[in-house]
């Protein structure tokens, strides 16, 4: 097993505010892996500078053999990267199937030639856009396969993570970025979403996944392996048990000395 | 050019920039407190002149003839009966719409705007036709080599860089300004602390619109005529200069209201083949601002949580 | 019936009751001359509707987009002896080009700033306008009447017993764009391209995570709304034979984008509705001459607080039928 992800002193700094420090971080190809940390610890500091949405001040990152630093979010998502934000990020207004074929961008044709004049072309892509995003939700979540023309804002938080995921999904990245799936539900509701996306990843092959969560033991029950960041830095390393026995870890979270 | 002509330019640019900053203020703490823009702004302007015109109408005719207390009278009364008119505004159609998208705002605001001026024109006594405005100051003129300096003006300019002085003032070192500057700051945090959040917007809509009253009595009063589309124009560049400067940015409307009257007096200046292209050249140089600086001058540096 | 199939219907029915309409008041210039308008100020505003209702993009320069492409009508029917049909598409594209002038400040600026851009822009072309006289200053321009090969407009229509205004001729060439420019607009909004779009005005950080250029997505927005409003403003020129400042105020921008809002933002279908309202209402109030902008912008300020999502709000897209 190679490194998917390597980063190497990522650094961003807002000011004199350095929210990344340094980060040295390996992804394995085929795993999933915890990123903790207390609030402001520089989480999803280090997803934005890594899809793009900030510049790094410094350091590097590869994705396969892929220089990926300071790539704009598009070329990112092109290489294979997909995310979901911490803030539920899909368009209310939109239908569940329009926010799933944002997702699914790069399979799509935009031309204005394609999209106004070629219209059964299009409407063939858009008949395999609906099986795609049936088959996806029929695996995560059944139910929602039938709700694909209902708009966003109607559905509950808990589905909405769920199309959330499953717009990341969509486009078949090698990488799946979560920025705290679990904010915002009850415990069952993020058991029942993890539940799921266990099982969507072993049905589409091993997925390579790195989490940020809060919930200990959601961190415990998926993660192959965790990062601990502590004002931007990574602090421990290793299986969950063994980080969570870490004294600057226990230092940093629960301010024991 | 000779040295009374710059003079004059520099006295006419600095006029128009005061009745500028005046107005952007308004428009600056509108967005402050409840991130909107009133765009009736500049047609609550031209009803504080014609509120004012009426005044001395009305005191003339009831025999006053003091010329202080005709002054004094003719800009309480305008500046008074504006602010209520501009908290009214605020009460029934800006507040009922908080939350509303910004477009529908502006575009409520823009009819309301629409509304007053045709009030105007229809319901002033013969105010559809340009109306005079009395000269309340003293037009007594200094020749300094060439260059007359006219006592009304040189107050009016005086009257203004005081005004600016006490809004300033008066929103950074008294408790009202206080309460305004933590409600624009941050809504939620503000009521929390005991902040009455509606009156704070009532006040706060109450004192920009007493200011574009007394920029639209200082733009009667300088150019002796009023009429009812006046705010138009003087509304959209009060607008532009608060952009300009940085919305919610007291310093940055004033900036932005003699930047703007720089540039129309610049334009007209160095274009002497074409005078006529100094508002080209202004809402030019306007756009190229914007490419520049998206936020404006002094704009906070707009940053989201993703 | 599919809903695709219903929509087609729809339109069919709305052609065919424009065109009785107009056939019934055939000879009624007045009445002709209204109907003509509405159809143009559609066009006009189903670019703005690309603008402001999928891509997110304001524009308070609409009616500055519509007289550049009456000017440019002007001058190449005055000047050249290029074919009016192909005047028409030169309207549609110096609008266009006038719109890249502004592409960079309009791609860096979001909400009150980039209403400013378009303002400014609004203002300084009708100063320009005003001050320029190689473009008639503020007394304008003629047009000759439009022909298009041996269809002359500006003849009265006589076929054996058939009579009618050459008004007629203009609500015809209208009809036609109108419909064309409708169907357009609504393939965009019923595509890969209209999600797109939509992405971009909700949300740009995640629709930047997606893939999708915002940048391109902007611009192709912004700059086939212009050409909408140019061909639009070109037809209007040579319908009216004159064009002056005056047409062009950042007043008639408002009443484009009063009309967008209230017809509801981003649904094509509501249009033609609110520029009846807008166009012909205040005609309609000629009675109370006097009092008419001030009813009809009290009766705008009520439309938006009761019905902020406009009279006929957008409703759910459902890509695919069903």
């Amino acid at each position: 097993m190679g490194a998917l992800l390597r980063c190497n002193g990522l650094t961003r700094k807002f000011g004199g505010v350095v929210a990344l420090d340094g980060l040295d971080l390996q992804v394995e190809e085929g795993e999933i892996l915890g990123l903790i940390g207390p609030n402001g610890s520089g989480k999803t500091t280090f997803f934005n500078v890594l899809t793009g949405v900030f510049p790094a001040t410094s350091g590097e990152a590869r994705f396969g053999e892929m220089p990926i630093t300071n790539f704009s979010p598009q070329a990112v998502y092109q290489a294979g990267i997909a995310r979901t934000f911490q803030r539920s990020r899909l368009c209310l207004p939109l239908s569940l199937f329009d926010n799933l074929m944002v997702g699914n961008h790069k399979n799509l044709d935009h031309g204005l030639w394609f999209n106004v004049v070629r219209r059964r072309a299009l409407k063939r892509q858009i008949e395999e856009g609906r099986k795609a995003a049936r088959e996806l939700l029929e695996l995560f979540d059944p139910p929602l396969a039938g709700r694909l023309f209902e708009p966003a804002s109607r559905v509950p938080m808990i589905d909405r993570r769920r199309i959330e995921i499953c717009r990341a999904l969509i486009g078949k990245p090698r990488l799946l970025l979560l920025d705290e799936p679990s904010a915002g539900m009850t415990r069952d509701e993020t058991r029942r979403l993890m539940d799921d996306l266990l099982e969507a990843r072993r049905r589409l092959g091993r997925l390579t996944i790195v989490l940020i969560e809060h919930e200990m033991s959601v961190i415990e029950r998926v993660t192959d392996r965790c990062v601990v960041l502590n004002y931007g830095k990574k602090i421990a390393e290793g299986a969950y048990r063994q980080v969570a026995e870490d004294p600057l870890v226990r230092q940093a979270y629960l301010g024991l000395s | 050019m000779t040295l009374a002509l710059f003079a004059q330019y520099v006295m006419n640019g600095a006029m128009l920039g005061m009745m500028y900053a005046l107005v952007a203020v308004g428009f600056t703490l509108f967005f402050g407190v409840l991130d909107v823009i009133q765009f009736s702004h500049g047609d609550v302007l031209a009803a504080g002149a014609f509120l004012a015109l009426g005044t001395w109408v009305a005191l003339t005719k009831l025999g006053v003839v003091s010329p202080v207390l005709l002054l004094a009278a003719v800009v309480v009364v305008s500046a008074l009966g504006t602010a209520l008119l501009g908290a009214v505004f605020a009460r029934t159609l800006v507040l009922p719409l908080k939350g509303a998208p910004q477009l529908n705002v502006l575009l409520v605001t823009l009819m309301m705007g629409t509304v007053l001026r045709e009030a105007i024109r229809l319901f002033y006594p013969g105010g559809s036709q340009p109306q005079l405005f009395p000269a309340l100051l003293p037009t007594t003129a200094y020749g300094v080599g060439g260059f007359h300096l006219r006592l009304d003006n040189a107050i009016l300019l005086m009257a203004g860089a005081l005004l600016i002085a006490a809004t300033h003032f008066f929103i950074t070192r008294t408790r009202i300004g206080l309460a305004i500057r933590a409600v624009a700051q941050d809504e939620e945090t503000a009521r929390t602390m005991g902040i009455d959040f509606r009156r704070i917007v009532l006040v706060t809509f109450g004192i920009g619109s007493a200011l574009a009253a007394v920029a639209g009595v200082m733009d009667g009063l300088y150019y002796n005529e009023i009429f009812f589309g006046m705010g138009l124009l003087l509304g959209v560049i009060g607008f532009a200069a608060a952009i300009i400067g940085g919305l919610g940015n007291l310093y940055g409307a004033i900036l932005g209201g003699f930047l703007f009257a720089a540039l129309q007096t610049i334009g007209a200046v160095a274009l002497p083949f074409a005078s006529a292209y100094k508002d080209v050249f202004a809402f030019a140089v306007v756009i190229a601002i914007m490419a520049a600086r998206p936020t404006g001058l002094i704009g906070e540096r707009a940053s989201e949580r993703v | 019936m599919t809903r695709e199939g219903r929509e087609r219907l729809a339109q069919a029915l709305a052609i065919v009751f424009v065109a009785g309409l107009s056939l019934a008041l055939r000879e009624d210039d007045f009445a002709l001359f209204l109907v003509a308008r509405v159809l143009i100020v559609v066009i006009a505003c189903l670019g703005l509707n690309v603008q402001f209702g999928y891509a997110g993009v304001v524009n308070f320069a609409g009616a500055t987009f519509f007289g550049v492409g009456g000017y440019m009508a002007a001058v190449l029917s005055r000047g050249t002896g290029v074919p009016h049909l192909f005047i028409l598409v030169a309207g549609g594209i110096a609008a266009a080009l006038a719109g890249c002038v502004l592409i960079l400040p309009v791609l860096r600026t979001r909400g009150h700033y980039a209403a400013l851009v378009t303002i400014a822009f609004a203002l300084l072309f009708r100063t320009f306008l005003e001050v320029n006289d190689s473009l008639g200053g503020p007394q304008g321009l003629k047009l000759p009447e439009l022909r298009i090969g041996p269809w002359r407009f500006n003849e009265p229509i006589a076929l054996g017993r058939f009579e009618a205004s050459f008004l007629l001729n203009y609500v015809i060439l209208a009809l036609f764009l109108a419909a064309l420019a409708f169907a357009l607009v609504v393939r965009v909004d019923r595509s890969w391209i209209g999600v797109q779009l939509d992405a971009v005005r909700l949300d740009e950080t995640s629709a930047a995570a997606f893939g999708i250029p915002i940048a391109r997505a902007k611009i192709t927005a912004f700059t086939l709304g212009n050409f909408l409003a140019g061909v639009a403003g070109a037809l209007s020129a040579h319908m009216v034979g004159f064009i002056a400042p005056n047409n062009y105020s950042f007043g008639e921008s408002l009443i484009l984008v009063s009309i967008l809002l209230l017809g509801g933002i981003g649904n094509p279908w509501g249009l033609p509705l609110a520029a009846a309202i807008v166009i012909v209402l205040p005609e309609q109030l000629q009675v109370i001459q006097e009092y008419r902008y001030l009813l009809y912008a009290g009766l705008v300020i009520l439309i938006l607080l009761f019905r902020p999502n406009g009279l006929v709000p957008r409703p759910l897209r459902r890509l695919g039928g069903a």
